[in-house]
Parts: C-alpha cells; structure tokens; sequence
C-alpha cells in the first residue's frame, strides 16, 4: 500500500490519476522512506547478528562469508558463567513471583476499591522507575551495606521487586478495568466474600493477561545491569554483570561472545513465545528497556 | 447488598459516613442504642476500605524499602561530611573539580547529541510502523528483540564492529578502498555515540511508534482531502500531536545517556567522557559515599530535569 492511497469510503482509491508531478514526487518519496527504513532495521539488527558470526565461527576476526562454523566456543564457555546464568534466571523468576503475588491483589484495590489515595500509590511505585537506575543503585548501596543486605539473594531480589512492582499493577488495572464488577457483584450477593470473588472470579479471567506481565517482568529482570551492579557481589553476580567485568578486565574473549550469544538466543525466544503464542500485538507497547 | 459504589460522592458526605462508621464501633459509642441500617452500611463500607488498603499495602512497603527511603537517605547524606557535621563541602567540591565539570559538560553534549539524532532517525521508522499494519509486524522482532538484550551485548557488537584491525566495519571499508588506515574510533567519542545512538535509536523507535499509533490517520487524510500536499500535511497536522510524545521519548533518551554506566566504561579510552564512571569510581574506588552522593543528586537533576523543563515549557508556551 503506498502512500499515495486514500481512503474514501472503505475502498482504496488513488486520489489523483495519471504520473503527475505529485504521483513522481510521492513515488520517489515512498521509495526513499522504505529504503531508509530497510537500512535502520538492517542496523538494529546488527549487534545479533555480528554476535552470533562471532560466536559461531570461534573469533572476533570475523568474516561475512566464513569458511568454517564450529560451536567450540560455546564448549569453553566456563562453570562459573553458566552459574551466573542459572543464577540470573532463578533471582528473576523469584522477583517476578514476588511482584505478582504484591501487585496483583494491589493493582485490584486499587480499581475496585476506590480508594482516595490511589493516585498517590500509583506514582509512589512508579519512584523505582522514574529515577534513573544509576541514581538508585547508589541509594540502595549506601542503605544495603548497613543492613548487610549487599551481595544477597534476598537483597537484589527486593530490588528487583521494586523495580517490578510499577509494570505489574499497571498492566493488573489494565485488566482488571477490563473486567465488568458486575460479575463480581453477582458472586457476592451469592455469599462469597472478597477474597473468594478475587480467587474464584477475578483471577481467573485475568490469568492469561498476568502471565504475559510475568514474562516481561522477567524479561527485564534478565537484563538489569546498573542497579545490580552495585548491588551484587561476588556470590550473586548476575550474567551481565560476569560478561561486563570480563570485557573490562580480559578484554573479548571467544567463550564470551559465545555466552552474550546465549544471551541472544533466550531474547529471540522470548520474542517467539509471545508473538506466536499469544500474538504480536502484545509487543507493540513493550515497555522501555532499563538499559545502561 | 452495599457494594462500594457509593463512595465516589463528594468528598465530605464520604468522610462523614466514615467518621459515623468508626464511631459506631466504638464500646463507648452513645447510650449502646440499636444500630441504624445506614451505620452498618458505613461501618461495612469502613471495614471493606480497611481490606482495600490492607491489600495495598506490600506495594507501597516495598515501594518505600526501595526508592524512598534510599534515596532520601542519598539525600540527606550528601550534605553531611565524614564526621557527620551538616555541610555543603561535597557541592562546592564537585563543582570545583575540573575533571567532574569538563566531564559533566562532554556527558550534556553527547546526551543532547545522541537525543536529537536519535529522534530525528527514529522518527520515520515509527511513522511507518505506525501506518502501515504488515510492515509493521515484519519490522517488529527488529525494533523489539534489542530491548531484550543486556547492553552488554550491544556493547560486545560495538567492538566487533569498530575494532581497528579486526573490526567488521574496518575491514569493509578497506576492502572497499575508502580508507588506506584502520580508523581507531573505538575507544574514543565516535565509537561512544554510534553505540549511544544504538540504544537511542530503539529506545526512540519503540516509544515513537506507540506515539504516532495514538493518532488518528483520518486527520492527515482529512487535510490531504482538503487540498494539502501530503507533507504538508504530515507538518501541520501529525507532527504537531505528537511532539508531546517525542519530548516525552527524548527525554527518556536523554536520562538514559546521562546515566549510562556499562558502555562508557566498556568502551572508554584514557579520557573520561561520561559522568557515571566518575561517580563509580568515587564510590567503589575512593570511598567517599558522601561526595559521590552529592555527585549523584547533581546528576538526577540534570537527567530529570531536562525533560521536566522541556514538558513544562510545552504544557505553559506550547497551545498558543
């Protein structure tokens, strides 16, 4: 469909017939904008793709047409880097149960129980957030050290929670909100009582939406880098952090471009997951990475 | 059967029917007369808005264990010295500093940089993404599985690419007879601001599209059905919504540059160019929490108020 279309009634009509000056103009100009586009996604793209060369062709020297592919790279990669990486997935599969199990029956007071301070409590959770990771990875240092909570499970874990908790009771109103109280107005004048309507009525028409939050959750769980960093010790040393500390101190090394490949290979996953199995639409309001 | 319905009445006739139901389970409540229907229903209505909040609550506790009470703690601390005395030597020291202000100013430049072109690249893909439905379900894993990798990876990517003898780019470039010398911009600002104008790019990019989705094609089409030119109309009907939007994903861009740590030190050279290594270094390296929180409260408020100046700005000149 080119730009060049209108929509008038339903039906796809060219709004001005024959190769006049404008058509040219517009014609040209929607080649320029899809060429363009192709480039920037070719760019996007590139760090998967230099990586996964890299990593399967054993060297950073890398060629576009390589002579031979092997997976020695990822055979060295060593104990502790797969440690990390287990490591990483069990902190951020605890933190995303955490904020769910916290922001779910939150995220439903707050819609149905109308409660005056609720726009203080939404921007209260949203602080984590807002607050650059930076920032508040100096904070809760300066308050874990003191509580020894540095370099624990239990200490990144709460952090990570935190940071969790503003995405999951969004997307629970969101739900919920979608949710007519008639239904659960119904249960109660059957006798049930609020807990029994939130576990008998609510929840379960809310499940699938909460387990697409649980992912992204844990998606981003999976890549936060600066809070942790300052955060985590060496007993709890995130993936990230193992492959940042590497590249400063070692420089790039083959098993550990064969580990950021690994890295690459759980987001593709992840991105199959959500887009076949419960469809593309949920991407497009993916939330803002917590990069840094 | 009294469901919570009411209580979005005006504020005073809801405090009042609180106030009733607390004092209707007083012991000492007047003379133990007989209940009326309307104090059981406040009283009901009392308690149910106690379960509502007790349901609230680990959020706002957790909410408070992570962010508040740090970072008041950041700062309260930041004005205080080694010996705890109530000073504003850290302030004055940072910005003393030569080296914490040259870098401070390098940071702004290479955030204001990397925000506009980033904007500027961004803003076309996402027009695109935003109108047209299958393209935008092809270009989706592109713009999307980035921000599902550590910057770690982006980072690893960079130096393959910009390597000076190995690099991907260095080596195309040779080939193609462009350069006679490997480039070494690596470790130096270029590498810097094509591996920010990465993640700037995404992070626009996703932002922008969900911006430029929000707004309704119809109007351009109504202005083109008009007698517009197509860009004329995309100038003054669809950019103007959604500057909002792109001051909102600028900003974003922004605090992320300012405040990135991983990829400057990854691929710094001998001279620092961004703020947050500095901090880190005061922090882990010399010690001296205090200072480094003073350093951090003057670098919040830089990364956040750019964007709430510039919102501000809008919301007060911006509908003329």
């Amino acid at each position: 469909m080119s730009v060049n279309d209108t929509f008038v009634g339903g039906k796809r009509k060219p709004y001005r017939r024959g190769w006049g000056r404008d058509r040219v103009a517009g014609t040209l100009g929607s080649t320029a904008l899809g060429v363009y586009v192709g480039f920037i996604a070719l760019w996007m793209i590139f760090p998967m793709l230099v990586v996964i060369l890299a990593s399967l062709e054993g060297t950073f020297d890398i060629s576009l047409i390589p002579e031979k592919l092997s997976l020695d790279s990822y055979a060295q990669i060593p104990q502790s880097y797969w440690d990390s990486f287990w490591f990483t997935l069990w902190i951020s599969l605890a933190a995303t149960v955490v904020a769910l199990v916290v922001a779910v029956p939150a995220g439903w007071a707050l819609v149905r129980g109308r409660l005056r301070e609720r726009r203080i409590i939404s921007n209260l959770v949203l602080v984590p957030i807002i607050v650059p990771q930076l920032i508040l990875g100096i904070a809760l240092l300066g308050l874990f050290i003191p509580l020894q909570l540095k370099n624990t499970f239990l200490g990144i874990m709460i952090a990570l929670t935190g940071l969790n908790l503003a995405l999951a009771i969004r997307f629970t109103e969101a739900l919920i909100q979608g949710v007519p109280e008639e239904y659960e107005l119904a249960a109660q004048s059957l006798g049930a009582g609020r807990f029994t309507v939130f576990r008998t009525v609510v929840l379960p028409v809310i499940a699938q939406g909460i387990i697409i939050a649980g992912l992204f959750i844990f998606m981003q769980d999976l890549i936060s880098f600066v809070i942790l960093f300052f955060i985590a010790g060496p007993s709890t040393t995130p993936i990230a952090i193992r492959l940042f500390v590497d590249i400063v101190q070692r420089g790039v090394l083959p098993y550990a471009v064969a580990m950021a490949c690994v890295l690459v290979y759980v987001a593709l996953a992840f991105y199959a997951i959500v887009a076949f199995i419960f469809g593309p639409k949920y991407l497009t309001g993916a939330p803002v990475s917590r990069k840094g | 059967m009294v469901s919570s319905k009411a209580a979005g009445g005006e504020p005073s006739a809801a405090r009042r029917l609180l106030v009733s139901g607390i004092t209707a389970q007083l012991p000492g409540s007047p003379g133990r007369r007989e209940r009326t229907a309307s104090e059981i229903s406040s009283w009901r209505r009392s308690r149910e808005r106690l379960f509502f909040r007790l349901l609230t609550l680990p959020a706002v506790l957790i909410a408070l264990f992570v962010a508040i009470i740090p970072l008041g703690m950041l700062v309260f601390r930041s004005f205080l010295d080694r010996t705890g005395a109530a000073t504003f030597a850290n302030y004055a020291q940072s910005f003393t500093n030569p080296l914490f202000m040259r870098t401070l100013v390098t940071t702004i430049l290479m955030a204001v940089t990397v925000t506009v072109l980033s904007t500027a690249l961004a803003y076309p893909v996402a027009y695109v993404m935003a109108r047209h439905t299958r393209l935008r379900n092809v270009l989706m894993p592109a713009v999307t599985i980035p921000r599902m990798l550590p910057f770690v990876v982006i980072g690893y990517a960079v130096i393959l690419l910009l390597a000076p003898f190995t690099g991907l780019l260095n080596k195309l470039f040779m080939a193609m007879g462009i350069i006679k010398e490997p480039l070494f911009i690596l470790f130096d600002w270029p590498g810097l601001l094509i591996a920010f104008g990465y993640s700037g790019l995404v992070i626009a990019t996703g932002m922008l599209t969900g911006v430029l989705m929000s707004v309704d094609p119809q109007l351009e089409e109504a202005a083109v059905g008009l007698g517009a030119s197509r860009l004329v109309a995309f100038f003054k009907v669809t950019l103007p919504l959604t500057i909002p939007g792109v001051i909102a994903s600028g900003g974003i861009v922004f605090t992320s540059v300012v405040t990135a740590y991983s990829i400057p030190v990854m691929l710094s050279g001998r001279v620092p160019f961004m703020i947050a290594p500095i901090i880190a270094v005061t922090l882990q390296s010399l010690g001296d929490f205090n200072l480094a929180f003073a350093q951090a409260v003057i670098v919040t408020i830089l990364s956040l108020g750019g964007t709430l100046g510039a919102q501000f700005v809008l919301d007060r000149y911006g509908r003329t």
